[in-house]
């Protein structure tokens, strides 16, 4: 089965952590250079390869138009949705877009390349089960991916279609603020209510639940999947560009590399007034002279203000739907980079009336906590459980256009609902159903996930009875199926997703992908393992020719005269993993045989090596 | 055009587990005991076809139901079921996880609500139909629905046109008022519903075969549950412009 990894994929940055079987501690793995952050930046180079990370994070200043930041806030979204922000991005959107973004980089004349959201977050998924891998020694394919837990249906879509376009098989999506949680260490015997206040580069969310011996249950969730750090940049760019305009004429926006520029002298200067008072700006402008301007914190938190107050409205309504009060909650968790905003922490404070915790590292917690829940799930921890639910009301369209509501926002998932369809006019052989999620009371106000027909065999109206079942898995994601009562038998439903990737989409890309990561992977893994095996075949090969070699049993010398057998015969495939198995058993086999050339002449030399290091 | 006829709460299945799917071990009846696991191998059992909420706890059709004891049963229960119990087992095992999960899940979140309790027994016993509920306001109610709406109204206008922040206070705070007098209703309506509780629990112990005297019962109910759901529905509107 191999190991699970749990990964925070973040809107600007990226983090990869395991469960360290032995200690059961979760830790993030780093990079060569130590940096446990990825940033999720992906660009295309001139050459047309793909750069991701660190690389494509500084290409931001001189290339942005080869160059894709923040692209979760793009996942499960339709062109009509993120219309205002696409015009602060620097990469272009082709025009054919539709209900799946099309992002174009490169201009005409270079290297291009038209990528899907899914598949750019594939890019940044792939490094980070590489740095696994690298890590481990060995193949990765199984991950818990973290998402915002107001994700809508389409959006964890697009997350899950991400991870298997990656490579990667994707066990659970699990809730950021609740992985936080899990990660948190917190009393796990006391009966408390938690509040998880997460506020990161594009999302925000709010989360409370009760924990009772090791069972964390969510009780309500809220939040808004356009609102984070993000568009506190935006709108410290936009409130700074005024002023370069009217004092030197020079329109930042206009200029995609110089407004990435802006933006990163911003969030430099933003990160510094969390920590002090204030701080001075400092912008050249190429052959005007140079920006310069003096910013206090009062002054920068009286323009983000806004903003920050639009996170106290869903946790108004969290603790509404969880019928509590504000002091009832006993511990506050803050997730998140935006909540090192001195604002954030003083808004947070108010409204619950305590100190909120922050001890762990925001920007790492979640990564943490999708490996607890990695480690969950393999097994490896059993007096932990973790009961979400889902962030918005699952309705289906009834007469005039009205919802109704079949599956209510923070019921606790897996969830499910059955409704019974009958026909309307004699023979009629299909029904028409659409599905949608929100809280309003008409369609047209909630967000179509999907739409399909049920076909039904003619008949008199009213007489077909087909029964639907509506079943929210536990990542959040919808399926679909259903059921003739009269002649029992089970129909196909073919969902169409109103947003998103169909499943014929997302195979390609696995194959296109497949072609270039995994055959690297397995033939390094081949090389190795083949290097390795050809070691022990000749080390049993000399040992069985010892004296030592008739100190061993009959049905012994048989067993090892096996396994050399079949892990000769695995030498002939290329698969790795047939191989790496076979060794095993061969090397358990030689054991005793091993233990006796330890015991001879050899031992010193030997010490401390496993048995199929001995060079003989 | 589609029609949804009713909504079957019912988690229904095709096939009923009267023998473990394992290992054949012969089961109790599921609707009488609430049977989650075969009793000689531990095997998570399908659901049988005419489980409903009440017999998936093991539970009769009373409305009185203790709620901490039906929370510690949910937990229980979820400690075994939950699919993350089952991520190495097979695809059938798996499949039956989360199908039991869900009516788990579904379950509780229906019964531990005195009202939605009280919707699904009305339900089950066909006294109530999906799109058959009135949405109309209690008559002894009009004038006050008539003044709130206005209240929502103002709010939403003054939202709409950017009034200035001291008369959006005003208005916030006027329909916070009349929030808090629905918000009490809704309580007495609840209170109201929950009395009648003792008389259903009581037929069902003493004349379980008195189909007319439980149709009373259960008639008298619904009417004080579309009350109920008529004022909720309006106290839920107004929380939610008021924290808009």
């Amino acid at each position: 089965m191999g190991r699970i990894i749990g990964i925070d994929l973040g809107t600007t940055n990226s983090l990869v952590a395991f469960t360290d079987a032995e200690t059961r501690q979760p830790r993030c793995l780093p990079d060569p250079q130590g940096r446990t952050l990825l940033p999720s930046v992906v660009s295309l180079d001139s050459a047309g390869a793909m750069v991701v990370g660190w690389p494509a994070w500084e290409g931001l200043l001189h290339q942005s138009q080869r160059s894709v930041y923040s692209v979760k806030r793009l996942m499960g979204r339709g062109v009509e949705d993120v219309q205002e922000e696409l015009k602060l991005f620097p990469f272009r959107v082709a025009p054919d877009s539709q209900s799946v973004i099309k992002i174009e980089l490169g201009e005409p004349g270079t290297a291009q390349k038209t990528l899907t959201p899914p598949e750019v977050s594939a890019f940044i998924l792939r490094e980070l089960k590489r740095r696994a891998e690298q890590f481990f020694g060995e193949e990765v394919t199984r991950a818990v991916i973290t998402v915002p837990a107001y994700f809508n249906d389409a959006q964890r879509q697009a997350t899950k279609d991400a991870g298997r376009i990656a490579g990667l098989e994707v066990e659970r999506l699990v809730n950021e603020p609740t992985a936080a949680s899990l990660a948190y260490g917190l009393d796990k015997h006391q009966r408390a209510l938690i509040a998880v206040y997460d506020f990161g580069g594009g999302t925000f969310d709010i989360s409370l639940l009760q924990l009772e011996e090791g069972l964390f249950k969510v009780l309500s969730t809220n939040g808004d999947t356009h609102l984070g750090g993000d568009d506190i940049d935006n709108l410290f760019a936009e409130k700074i560009g005024q002023e370069i305009q009217a004092q030197f004429g020079v329109k930042v926006s206009a200029s995609p590399d110089l407004y990435q520029s802006l933006r990163r002298t911003l969030i430099a200067a933003k990160h510094e007034l969390s920590q002090q008072d204030a701080t001075t700006i400092r912008f050249k402008l190429e052959g005007k002279g140079e920006y310069t301007r003096a910013l206090s914190r009062e002054e920068f938190e009286g323009w983000i203000a806004p903003i920050v107050e639009r996170t106290l409205g869903p946790c108004k309504r969290a603790l509404r739907d969880a019928g509590l009060k504000p002091e009832q909650i006993d511990e506050v968790v803050l997730v998140g980079g935006s909540t090192r905003l001195p604002l954030v922490r003083r808004r947070v404070q108010e409204l619950f009336g305590r100190k909120p915790h922050c001890e762990l590292n925001p920007d790492e917690v979640v990564a943490l906590g999708a490996a607890v829940q990695a480690h969950i799930l393999e097994g490896g921890v059993t007096d932990m459980l973790l009961l979400d639910v889902t962030p918005l009301s699952l309705g289906i369209e009834t007469m005039g256009g009205a919802v109704a509501k079949i599956i209510p926002r923070n019921a606790t998932i897996p969830a499910s609902a059955s409704e019974m369809f009958t026909t309307y006019v004699d023979n009629q052989t299909g029904v028409d159903i659409q599905v949608v999620q929100g809280e309003r009371e008409l369609v047209k106000d909630c967000r179509s996930l999907a739409r399909f027909t049920l076909k039904v065999p003619p008949q008199p109206a009213g007489l077909p009875r087909v029964e639907v079942k509506f079943l929210i898995d536990a990542n959040g994601i919808l399926s679909v199926a259903a059921r003739d009562l009269r002649t029992g038998q089970e129909h196909t439903v073919e969902v169409k997703p109103s947003y998103g990737l169909s499943d014929d989409e997302v195979e390609r890309m696995i194959l296109e992908s497949i072609e270039h990561a995994e055959v690297d992977f397995a033939a390094t893994q081949l090389i190795g393992v083949r290097n390795d095996a050809e070691t022990i075949l000749r080390a049993t090969t000399g040992a069985l020719a010892g004296e030592q070699a008739q100190e061993l049993s009959a049905e012994e010398l048989r067993r090892i005269e096996a396994a050399r057998a079949a892990l000769q015969e695995a030498m002939g495939s290329d698969d790795h993993r047939l191989i790496r198995e076979r060794l095993e058993e061969l090397n358990q086999a030689t054991h005793n045989l091993a233990e006796l050339l330890m015991n001879t002449a050899v031992r010193a030399a030997v010490k401390g090596k496993r048995p199929d290091e001995v060079s003989l | 055009m589609m029609d949804r006829i009713a909504t079957e709460k019912q988690t229904a299945r095709v096939t009923s587990p009267l023998q473990c799917w394992e290992c054949r071990t012969a089961l109790a009846d599921e609707q009488e005991n609430g049977i989650h696991f075969c009793s000689q191998c531990g095997k998570v059992q399908p659901l049988a076809t005419k489980t409903d909420y009440f017999s998936f706890f093991g539970l009769t059709r009373k409305l009185g139901v203790d709620a901490a004891q039906l929370e510690k049963q949910f937990h229980q229960l979820s400690w075994k079921l939950h699919p993350d119990k089952f991520n190495n087992a097979g695809a059938y095992e798996r499949d039956l996880s989360l199908e039991r999960t869900a009516a788990l899940n579904d379950a509780y979140r229906t019964l531990r609500d005195p009202a939605a309790r009280t919707e699904y027994l009305l339900r089950l016993e066909e006294v109530r139909k999906e799109g058959k509920v009135k949405q109309q306001a209690p008559p002894d109610l009009l004038e006050e629905v008539f003044e709130l709406n206005e209240h929502l109204e103002e709010l939403r206008a003054a939202k709409r046109s950017g009034s200035d922040p001291r008369a959006l206070d005003e208005q916030r705070h006027q329909l916070e008022k009349a929030r808090g007098t629905f918000q009490h209703k809704l309580d007495q309506v609840l209170a109201e519903l929950t009395n009648q509780f003792a008389a259903w629990d009581a037929l069902l112990d003493t004349r379980p075969g008195d189909a007319a005297a439980k149709r009373t019962v259960l008639a008298r109910m619904n009417e004080v549950l579309n009350r109920h759901s008529y004022i909720r529905n309006l106290v839920t509107n107004v929380s939610d412009e008021l924290e808009q």
